[in-house]
Order: structure tokens, then C-alpha cells, then sequence
């Protein structure tokens, strides 16, 4: 019974095949048995039936064409291509052997993937207009690409009508600069100057924040504290500067026509990184235009307080900048040059 | 047991600005804690926020949008609603309101729900790309260029292919999914998963085969963003034949479904 149904079935669609011959043979195997397996009939027959030979060269003809369809697939589906119709004929040649289940499942098989590619190919009558056909398309686009097809008799054995010529380096960014005006895609956002990972951040800085809430209160006591240290450190630089103009003032009023030698201000004979904080204190003086440097008859510099009057706010006088550097082997080498025994500007006393 | 116990935690989450917080488990398109409020909770969700901080709320929303879209994965409101709207949920419509005006008229992007059911949001651009190429010169993606040629095709194919056809077209253009491609890394990937993801491409598994197959469709971002009709006349001028000639594929792209479509005629 089985084998009369599937055969009924495989009848009604392989209607480009040979039908008439079948058809004659099954209806001789409806009459004998329902069985499905074995041919009841001449004894001869029986060998043929159970030659694994035979039965196997059978399944692996099946296999070969189920596979041909498969891969050739897109092929059999050009409208232009009748190669189906030769498998199905093929099937039917190879049906006539079929005695075991095993052989009429792959025949099965073969009818499953073949039917599907004939509803395809059908749906392709059934479209009206020009019918689009993929390689068409493929073709056309290598040219658009810019491919440059070589006429190189080696490039033929080696190809198999894919991989003639070469593509250029910016074939798909042709592709996609015509793309571009076919689709609105929303230009990305990126920073102009480059960006830190921007995702996580949000979400972080928000919890940070309220956590140290509540711990703000407990910690109030600790700044007021140092911030009077702080304040005083600032002062201190500001005192020493005004001790320092004191000075220079007074050396200035003993002797006004006596130029001081900027390094014998300076210079602390005893102490390198006192003459350091020397330095550091008198350009303060010179940068809010209460002292000004110049250079002696003899090229060296010699520092002066401004007159009272000179002072001008904001400095309109031409300004030049320099900046003055110290070696402990330079400040040796002052104090022998210029043989200085004694700072001009004492240590002030600690706070 | 567990869907009593969201309901009750979407209701709380709705009347008191609190989170809801992780508890409950957030698959991927589960939007359960958030309910949309009804226009009496988001006007007295107003009241008691200042101009300021609404516009700085808005203006979060926007940086997120725009960074998200870098990569153009589509914006779930689960997330937006917990990583940046935060408490502010009540009044979700106006900071939403307000975000897509400032796309529009700062920026020329529309903000669209490709995905009413999942509520997931893209950025598109606002303006028509002019006829022929832009004279900016910015660099061009060559994805963009593997992305147009599989949605040409399906779309000339009836709007859904197998698998194989694609595989097999890009094949004839020198683009092996097995191999790795110069321009493309890993062909197979940057097909089923990104494109994907950025919603460009749907791939389905076809039922019952063996071995297992899928199908390509356009996604729903490619709905949007890609204009059918200027497609056809690229197959045109590359085919050189009128687009007319392809009777279904034009009719398909002038039709009022093809409304939302960019570019076409009316």
C-alpha cells in the first residue's frame, strides 16, 4: 500500500517524464502485493533485488542527482535552463530499480528538492514584466565597479567564469558612494576633536555625586583648619616680597648713584636655595614694575626700585621677559667672581 | 507568580518616582516596568520640576540618541528610561516630545519607533539625499555599498530570498562568506549580525529544512531609510532599461504602502 501511494504521488508530478511505461509496471505490482519491499515474481528477479551491488550503485546514482540540484540550483532556476526536466527523467530511468525502502526514501528526497525548485522556477512565469536575474545583475555591477577584465590566456584555466580580471582597490566604495543617495541614513555624531568612550560616564558621575552627600558633613571640621595654613603660606610670600623692596629701597636711598649688582642682591653666600627664594621673590617685584633690572656700563645686570612717581599701573613701559636660571656650580662661581662674603638680605625671622 | 509581582512593581514605578531597580530580570524586549503615564500624570509630573532641569533631562536624551546612533543599533526605551530618564519617568512623552523637536529643528534628523510592539527607536536623517552624489565628500562606508546590493536584490526578488541566492550573487562578486574579505572581515558576520542588529536586514530560519536554511528580508530600519524607487532606477541605469519595465518591483515602490518611503513621488 505504501508503495502505491508514494507511487501515485511521484506520478502525478513527473508528468514531463515518461509516465506511460511506469505506470504499466505498478499497476502489475498493485495486483501482486501490498507488501513494499520485495517484488514477488520470477526467481530470477529475486537476485537482481537483493544484489547490494546493484542497490547501492542505485542510492549513490539518487545522491549524485539530489546533489546536482542542490548545487546547481541557482543555474536551474534561469528561465532559460531545462535541466530539471533531464533530472526528473533521470529519476524516473532510476525509479524503474528501486526495490528497497532505502532507495525509494532517497527517491523521495530527490522529488522534495526538485518540486521545490519547480514552484520556484513557476513563480518566475507567474511574475509579470522583466524578470530579474541575479547574475545579470552581478555582471552589470563588476562593470560598474570598475573591473578591469584581462585577456590573459593563463587567467582562463584557472577561472571558472568568476574571477576574470581584477577588481580596483575602491570598487565597493563606488558601490557605496552611489548607495548614498538611495538611502537616508542619519550622519554619525562624533566630536570634532575626538571624544573619551562617551557611554558609561552618565550614569557614574551621578551616583558618585550622591554619595558624597551625605558624608560632607562629617568631614567639615578637617578644611577650616588647613585652609589657615593655607592662607598664611600665601601671605608669607607676600610679606617676604615687601621685605625684600624694603631693602632695596634702603640700598638704593644710602647710595642712589651706586648701581647694586643684581647678584650680589641676590646671592646668598651661605645658602643656595636662599639665593634660589631670592630670585623667586625679586622677579616679583620686577613683574608688578616695583624694581626694574638693567645692565652697567660693564654688560652686567644691576636691579633699582622704581621711583615713587615712575610706578605705572598695568605697565604701558615696553615689557621684556627673561628667565633667570641658577646651577649650585654657577652660584659658586658668582661668589668667587664677585667675591661675595655677606647676603644683602638677611634671613627674616620665622612667623 | 512572577507576572503578578512585575504588575505590582509597574504600578509603584508609575505613582512614586522611584526605580524599580534590577530585580526584576530585563530580557531583551521586556518593557514591563515601564507603562507609558497618561497625560494627567505627566502635566502633574511637570509641575513639580523646573524649565531647567526638563531641558537638561531633554538634552541628555539627545546625547544619548546621538551617541547610540554611531553605530546605528536601534535605542530601546527600556534603556533610555533606565540609564538616562531615571526618575524623571513621569513625564517620558514631553522629554520625547521635546527630543524629537530638538532633532528636527536643531539637527534635521527624525526620531522614529521602527518597532511599536518592542519600542525601539532609530535616528534617520530628515533631508532628501539630492540626485547624483553629494557634493560633500565625506568618506564612504563601503558596507554601505555590500548592504545596498543584498537589499536590491531581495527587494527586485519579491521583498524575501533564500539564503543562497545572496550568498551565491555575492560569490559572483568576488565576496566569499567563508573567506575573509579584505574590505569586509568576516562576510558571514557583518551580514547576519550586524545588519541585523542595526535592523537593515532580516534573517530567518525557514522551517523544516535540513539542513537548516534561512531567509533574507528587508528590516525595518531599511523600510525607512532606503528608497525603493531610487533603487529601481539604479537597476535601470545599470540594466539599461526603463524601471518601468520591472512592472511588479515599480508598482511595489510607488505604491501607498510605499508612502513612508523616502523619495517617492506623489
Amino acid at each position: 500500500m505504501k508503495r502505491a501511494k508514494a507511487g501515485g504521488d511521484e506520478e502525478a508530478t513527473r508528468q514531463n517524464g515518461s509516465a506511460g511505461r511506469r505506470k504499466g509496471e505498478q499497476q502489475q505490482q498493485q495486483q501482486s502485493d501490498g507488501d513494499g519491499d520485495c517484488d514477488l515474481g520470477p526467481a530470477d528477479m529475486q537476485d537482481e533485488d537483493n544484489d547490494p551491488g546493484l542497490r547501492r550503485e542505485i542510492r549513490s546514482k539518487y545522491r549524485d542527482l539530489i546533489n546536482s540540484v542542490q548545487q546547481n540550483r541557482e543555474d536551474m532556476l534561469r528561465p532559460s535552463n531545462n535541466k530539471l526536466t533531464e533530472v526528473l527523467e533521470e529519476a524516473n530511468k532510476l525509479f524503474k530499480d528501486v526495490r528497497q525502502a532505502r532507495e525509494a526514501a532517497l527517491d523521495a528526497q530527490l522529488l522534495v528538492v526538485a518540486t521545490d525548485l519547480g514552484k520556484e522556477k513557476a513563480s518566475q512565469l507567474f511574475a509579470e514584466g522583466t524578470a530579474f536575474d541575479p547574475t545579470a545583475f552581478a555582471e552589470h555591477l563588476l562593470s560598474f565597479m570598475g573591473l578591469n577584465r584581462l585577456e590573459d590566456g593563463e587567467d582562463e584555466q584557472q577561472n571558472e567564469g568568476a574571477a576574470d580580471g581584477y577588481l580596483p582597490q575602491d570598487a565597493w566604495h563606488r558601490v557605496a558612494r552611489r548607495a548614498e543617495c538611495c538611502i537616508r541614513s542619519a550622519p554619525a555624531f562624533h566630536y570634532m576633536m575626538g571624544s573619551f568612550h562617551a557611554e558609561p560616564p552618565p550614569p557614574k558621575q551621578r551616583t558618585e555625586r550622591q554619595r558624597k552627600a551625605p558624608s560632607k558633613e562629617a568631614k567639615r571640621i578637617m578644611p577650616t583648619q588647613l585652609k589657615r595654613m593655607e592662607g598664611s603660606h600665601q601671605e608669607a610670600t607676600e610679606k617676604e616680597v615687601e621685605r625684600i623692596l624694603g631693602y632695596l629701597k634702603g640700598y638704593y636711598q644710602d647710595d642712589p648713584s651706586s648701581p647694586i649688582s643684581y647678584y650680589e642682591f641676590v646671592i646668598d653666600p651661605k645658602s643656595f636655595s636662599r639665593t634660589v627664594e631670592n630670585i623667586f621673590h625679586t622677579s616679583f617685584l620686577v613683574r608688578d614694575g616695583l624694581a626694574r633690572l638693567y645692565m652697567d656700563s660693564a654688560k652686567l645686570p644691576c636691579i633699582a626700585p622704581v621711583e615713587e612717581g615712575e610706578v605705572e599701573a598695568g605697565g604701558s613701559i615696553s615689557r621684556k621677559q627673561c628667565i633667570v636660571s641658577i646651577s649650585p656650580k654657577t652660584w659658586k662661581e658668582l661668589i668667587a667672581a664677585f667675591d661675595i662674603t655677606d647676603t644683602m638680605i638677611p634671613l627674616a625671622n620665622t612667623d | 507568580m512572577s507576572q503578578r509581582k512585575r504588575l505590582s512593581n509597574t504600578q509603584i514605578s508609575s505613582q512614586s518616582k522611584r526605580q524599580s531597580g534590577g530585580s526584576v530580570a530585563q530580557e531583551e524586549n521586556d518593557d514591563t516596568t515601564f507603562t507609558q503615564p497618561s497625560t494627567s500624570q505627566v502635566q502633574r509630573g511637570m509641575q513639580k520640576l523646573t524649565p531647567a532641569q526638563v531641558d537638561q533631562k531633554t538634552a541628555e536624551v539627545v546625547q544619548y540618541f546621538l551617541v547610540k546612533d554611531q553605530k546605528k543599533i536601534p535605542v530601546r526605551r527600556a534603556d533610555l528610561v533606565k540609564h538616562v530618564v531615571k526618575e524623571y519617568r513621569t513625564i517620558y512623552p514631553e522629554i520625547m516630545k521635546r527630543a524629537s523637536r530638538t532633532f528636527d529643528q536643531v539637527f534635521g534628523l527624525k526620531m522614529i519607533e521602527i518597532d511599536a510592539k518592542n519600542h525601539m527607536y532609530i535616528l534617520i536623517n530628515k533631508l532628501e539625499p539630492g540626485d547624483g552624489a553629494s557634493p560633500i565628500k565625506s568618506p564612504t562606508n563601503p558596507k554601505m555599498g555590500l548592504l545596498f546590493v543584498i537589499l536590491s536584490v531581495i527587494f527586485m526578488k519579491g521583498g524575501v530570498v533564500r539564503e543562497n541566492l545572496i550568498w551565491n550573487t555575492l560569490n559572483k562578486l568576488r565576496v566569499d562568506p567563508g573567506e575573509k574579505h579584505e574590505e569586509f572581515g568576516d562576510v558571514k558576520k557583518v551580514v547576519t549580525d550586524e545588519f541585523v542588529r542595526q535592523r537593515y536586514l532580516e534573517y530567518v530560519r525557514i522551517p523544516h529544512t535540513e539542513p537548516v536554511e534561512h531567509e533574507f528580508r528587508w528590516g525595518q530600519r531599511a523600510d525607512v531609510e532606503v528608497s525603493k524607487t531610487k533603487i529601481l532606477e539604479f537597476m535601470g541605469q545599470l540594466h539599461e532599461q526603463d524601471p518601468q519595465s520591472w512592472s511588479q518591483q515599480y508598482r511595489e515602490a510607488h505604491s501607498v504602502s510605499g508612502s513612508t518611503q523616502p523619495g517617492s513621488s506623489r
